[in-house]
């Protein structure tokens, strides 16, 4: 079924159109990849499908409902979660606090604490530093908080903003495995990155994105394997 | 939930070990003579807390009366008049600390709704205003309302913007109201209104207990109020709209992709912000008697705005501190009255030096589904790797705890 479509979408920042014409559509259960360099257009595409960013024209459908003019703090109810670039964790709170507004618009306690265990497992360092605040941990904790506030939700649709970024080489496998890991747990994954090779070794689908528009398309092992691609992006060919 | 849902009052042992995990999450941020007293005052249990807040309390009331050598203004500045001055700030500084210091938006303009509440009750009161006159003490509503609806009036329009610009907006409002007190005939200008209302009451001998020239019932007046908009404002802070509000002082965009419906809650923090400037704008105007548009420049707007940063922003017994602090030093200290603005830049200066978050910083708070889910987390720390089922029952009995208190 598809949780995720988005049909000709366009995004200006005033005068300057950052994505053009973009369409395409994420499949329950998936894990998506949109790999691009800097500027192609990657967070504008995940900020217009949070709801922080409004479309110029075309539309964006969720679950089988057209979701365009939804604010995104309804969007998070209906399911799609967001962990922002730069990891944009509320330094001043501690990570139970973090977490705790992850779960903001849910009513469910029950729920709610079957998720705590669940991001806990997801991340064992998160509950060794529960009391800690979220500003004064390393960028890979940091990251880990941002994964699991999003995942406080119980998201259909995981989005996640280069997760990798700034991390050292072993934190970054460990992330992606623990991306796979909430995919295989039931969330679908729209992933952004820079980090092509990861990125395309764990989605099912990848796009690759260049000044706005999608210009690659297939499964993560065919762009893996196409010669262009990896000479743009994995620095080999 | 309702907005005056906070956590149960936790008695005794386990206040104490909840206050030790405050202070743990704060501790690197804390260190001085100040913060010890927050920490012992945080690691007393409630009943002790009770008992100290009313030997606060009563002090508090007794002050006008005592006149404390060394502390008094006198014989510069009459005493119970400065202590109801000194009150009238506080109250404005904790209502500028919703704004300010809870939700993160920097109002600039914030003497319009102190304005506004001046205005209403002056023109509702004094034989100068030709329109429909009430009782003084129901000014004080009417003068919260008028100030409200202004709140929403410069909300809506303006709460899209951030940071800097909204600070420009907020300045330019300010100058509004002025400008409009100046310029609107029915608002009588320079000239202004005499004689504004005062509470109704004799005294035995037959005079009005509030006399413009009496401090001290004005002053337990306002002192009273204060303390009723700091229980809710308490309330307030612990609540889900409290926890909406310091998210988006942290990062906006996060707080919006979180679920917070960032607008809606920026709207709430300015109107009720704005209550709480116009009535004390209201008992301003019925301390003083006399209104006119002098009173309510930009240069007080900035004073107010001084109050609430040098208490502790985000901190509403900081901010009453402050707001005593900024009306007491000219009065106390006449000599130099007339450089207070040198020494408030000096002292912000030295304060953001020393202690950049105020004199008394805001406690980082477990918040109210926090607690409750840090207590299941305690459970099953407890209980080893016992499944989420066991934690929660512990969770659960807690909340029972909570109730049953």
């Amino acid at each position: 079924m598809t949780l995720l479509e988005l049909n000709n979408v366009s995004v200006h920042y005033g005068r300057i159109q950052a994505i053009k014409d973009m369409s395409f559509t994420v499949e329950e259960g998936e894990i998506v990849s949109l790999i691009g360099a800097n500027g192609a257009g990657k967070t504008t595409t995940m900020k217009t499908i949070s709801g922080l960013l409004n479309p110029s024209s075309g539309s964006i459908r969720f679950a089988g409902e057209d979701i365009t003019k939804m604010k995104a703090h309804i969007r998070v109810v209906q399911g799609i979660s967001q962990a922002p670039e730069g990891r944009g964790i509320f330094p001043g709170m501690t990570v139970m606090e973090n977490l705790d507004m992850g779960a903001y618009g849910r009513k469910d306690r029950s729920g709610m604490a079957a998720d705590i265990d669940r991001v806990f497992d997801l991340f064992p360092r998160l509950l060794e530093r529960q009391k800690q605040l979220g500003g004064t941990m390393s960028g890979g904790e940091q990251q880990m908080l941002a994964i699991g506030r999003a995942l406080m939700s119980n998201p259909k649709l995981l989005l996640l903003d280069e997760p990798s970024m700034g991390l050292a080489p072993q934190f970054i496998r460990q992330i992606f495995k623990i991306i796979t890991e909430i995919n295989s747990q039931g969330t679908t994954v729209l992933l952004v990155e820079q980090n092509a090779n990861q990125a395309l070794a764990r989605a099912h689908r990848a796009f690759v994105l260049e000044t706005g528009e999608i210009t690659h398309s297939g499964t993560g092992k065919e762009l893996l394997a196409n010669p262009a691609i990896k000479e743009a992006y994995l620095g080999v060919g | 939930m309702s907005t005056t849902e906070g956590p149960p009052l936790i008695p005794g042992a386990e206040a104490k070990k909840i206050s030790l995990d405050r202070e743990s999450a704060g501790a690197h941020r804390r260190g001085g003579w100040f913060n010890g007293l927050g920490q012992r005052w945080n690691a007393l249990p409630r009943q002790k807390q009770w008992f100290y807040l009313i030997i606060i309390v009563v002090l508090a009331y007794l002050l006008p009366v005592v006149n404390p050598p060394f502390i008094s203004t006198e014989p510069g500045n009459n005493w119970p008049l400065a202590c109801a001055q000194m009150s009238i700030y506080a109250l404005v500084a904790v209502g500028l600390n919703v704004v300010v210091g809870y939700a993160g938006l920097l109002d600039l303009g914030y003497v319009a709704f102190f304005a506004v509440g001046s205005y209403t009750a002056a023109m509702l009161t004094s034989p100068d205003s030709p329109y429909v006159h009430i009782p003084y003490l129901w000014t004080l509503p009417v003068a919260m309302g008028v100030a409200m609806f202004f709140g929403v009036m410069l909300g809506i329009p303006t709460l899209r913007l951030r940071g800097d610009y909204l600070a420009i907006v907020t300045l330019g409002f300010g100058e509004i109201v002025r400008i409009m007190a100046t310029i609107i005939p029915a608002m009588k200008g320079q000239v202004g209104f005499q004689n504004v209302g005062h509470p109704p009451g004799t005294d035995a001998a037959g005079n009005a207990i509030f006399l413009n020239s009496n401090g001290t019932p004005w002053y337990w007046l306002t002192l009273s109020v204060i303390i009723v908009v700091l229980l809710l404002a308490g309330n307030l802070e612990r609540s889900r709209v409290g926890r909406a509000w310091i998210a988006i002082r942290e990062d906006e965009d996060a707080a919006e992709i979180m679920g917070v419906p960032t607008f809606k809650y920026k709207v709430w923090a300015f109107v009720i912000g704005a209550s709480v400037g116009g009535l004390s704008g209201a008992l301003f105007a019925g301390q003083v008697g006399f209104v006119n548009n002098q009173k309510f420049d930009v240069v007080t707007s900035v004073l107010f705005l001084c109050a609430v940063v040098l208490g502790g922003t985000g901190n509403k017994v900081g901010a009453i501190l402050g707001g005593a602090l900024v009306a007491y030093i000219p009065l106390r200290f006449t000599a130099i009255a007339e450089y207070k603005f040198l020494i408030f830049g000096v002292a912000l200066v030295l304060i953001m030096i020393f202690r950049p978050a105020g004199l008394l910083p805001a406690r980082q708070r477990l918040l109210a589904y926090g607690r409750a889910a840090y207590n299941k987390v305690t459970g099953r720390k407890g209980v080893g790797d016992a499944g989420g089922s066991r934690a929660m029952s512990t969770r659960v009995s807690d909340e029972e705890k909570g109730a049953q208190t």
